[in-house]
């Protein structure tokens, strides 16, 4: 939709940004409960108290902002911490811009380039794959104990990569 | 070695459970931030689960119902009808949205609050007989131009920095008390009867029959990189 224009009413500010809202926690979270709840958050605090005459670039700002308070929220409650960098400023742009993408994006492809051959293998079978510990140690040919410690390894390392290969 | 608290999040976020809280330390929350990123990733992860859209419109048909005629999606399963009653689950979920997003974004809930801090006649400067100084942001946080709202419990309202001087002003409209949001213009909207203030606290447009005070201001003061506002205690 034109962003100029205005939203017929609060349904058509749902069918236009549920499916963006949703995709974009998705990325943020990882797993589709806190997902569900997190986009259900954000549409009952908008549109209650939303003018229907807001344009429609008026009520995707105002998605956006409060889906960063949302998240900031959740990672209060979750992880105990003001994780400012769980919650970047790519929130904002990824709620407009979000498109659906058919393989791993290249970011990600980037940060698992980067990494020994070790560390890449378990992070694929645990988080693409979704394995357990104890089946990917069996994937490797290691101990569960060993798989721990490497998956340890392997995401601190891959969180120094992700660093450098901020978009 | 990971904590046991990351690994047994991580555990839950492989199998699609929803995650169990822990104290993260910084290098465990960039640990799981990439973790998220890489199940984020995979191809279709991120494809709403079938129901939950048509859902989620249904409980906010119930939600709303009183705002528009509200359409039933097709195919719903048994009691997500738009008149299901009000369950524990959804109050808490839309508790914590309303809070969180009041706290950082100045929404208001479409309720009338009265503010009992602020002074019916509105317009000139709050200044309670006993008050005290109160932070409501860090200087940092509120560079030139910044906006933040606040809610100290007995008033809420604005504060933004306006070449290089903090000012603050009330968050509660004049007319009936509603609380004020910012939009994406920087002004204070009165979700109530579409009364729109500036930062300044000025009126800027209402739709009253008689105009509506100017939001009063609050005292504010800069401490050791805190910016502080005088108002009634909690």
């Amino acid at each position: 939709m034109p962003t100029g224009e205005a939203y017929a009413d609060w349904e058509a500010v749902y069918r236009d940004n549920v499916d963006r809202v949703y995709r974009m926690m998705f990325a943020k979270v990882g797993n589709r409960p806190d997902a569900e709840d997190l986009t259900a958050e954000v549409f009952l605090a908008v549109l209650r108290p939303l003018r229907v005459s807001a344009s429609v670039g008026e009520v995707r700002a105002y998605l956006q902002a409060t889906a960063r308070t949302v998240l900031a929220g959740h990672w209060r409650r979750t992880l105990g911490l003001e994780v400012t960098t769980l919650d970047d400023e790519h929130t904002a742009t990824a709620v407009v811009e979000h498109a659906a993408t058919a393989a791993p994006p290249a970011r990600t492809r980037a940060i698992l380039a980067a990494l020994p051959a070790n560390y890449r293998r378990i992070l694929e079978l645990r988080f693409l794959d979704s394995c357990s510990v104890a089946e990917a140690a069996v994937a490797l040919g290691v101990s569960t104990a060993n798989a721990k410690v490497l998956q340890h390894r392997a995401l601190r390392r891959a969180a120094q990569v992700a660093q450098e290969v901020r978009p | 070695m990971t904590g046991r608290g990351l690994r047994r999040h991580l555990d839950d976020l492989v199998a699609g459970r929803r995650p169990r809280p822990f104290r993260a330390t910084p290098d465990e929350a960039d640990e799981l931030r990439t973790a998220i990123e890489l199940r984020a990733a995979r191809p279709g992860a991120d494809e709403p689960r079938e129901g939950f859209v048509d859902g989620l419109h249904a409980r906010l048909a119930a939600e709303l119902g009183a705002t528009g005629p509200a359409v039933v999606p097709p195919s719903t399963g048994a009691g997500s009808g738009p008149l299901r009653p009000v369950g524990r689950r959804r109050l808490l979920v839309q508790g914590a949205g309303l809070a969180a997003a009041s706290a950082a974004a100045g929404v208001a809930v479409g309720h009338a609050l009265t503010a009992p801090g602020d002074a019916a006649d509105g317009s000139g400067t709050i200044t309670p007989a006993a008050g005290v100084w109160q932070t409501v942001a860090a200087t940092a946080e509120l560079p030139e131009g910044a906006v933040q709202a606040f809610d100290l419990g007995t008033v809420a309202g604005f504060v933004h920095r306006v070449d290089g001087a903090v000012r603050a002003v009330s968050g509660s409209c004049t007319h009936q008390g509603c609380r004020l949001r910012l939009d994406t213009a920087r002004n204070l909207d009165c979700p109530c009867h579409t009364t729109v203030f500036a930062l300044s606290g000025a009126l800027i447009t209402h739709q009253l029959p008689v105009a509506p005070p100017p939001l009063p201001a609050f005292e504010t003061r800069e401490v050791d990189g805190a910016v502080q506002v005088y108002a009634p205690q909690a």
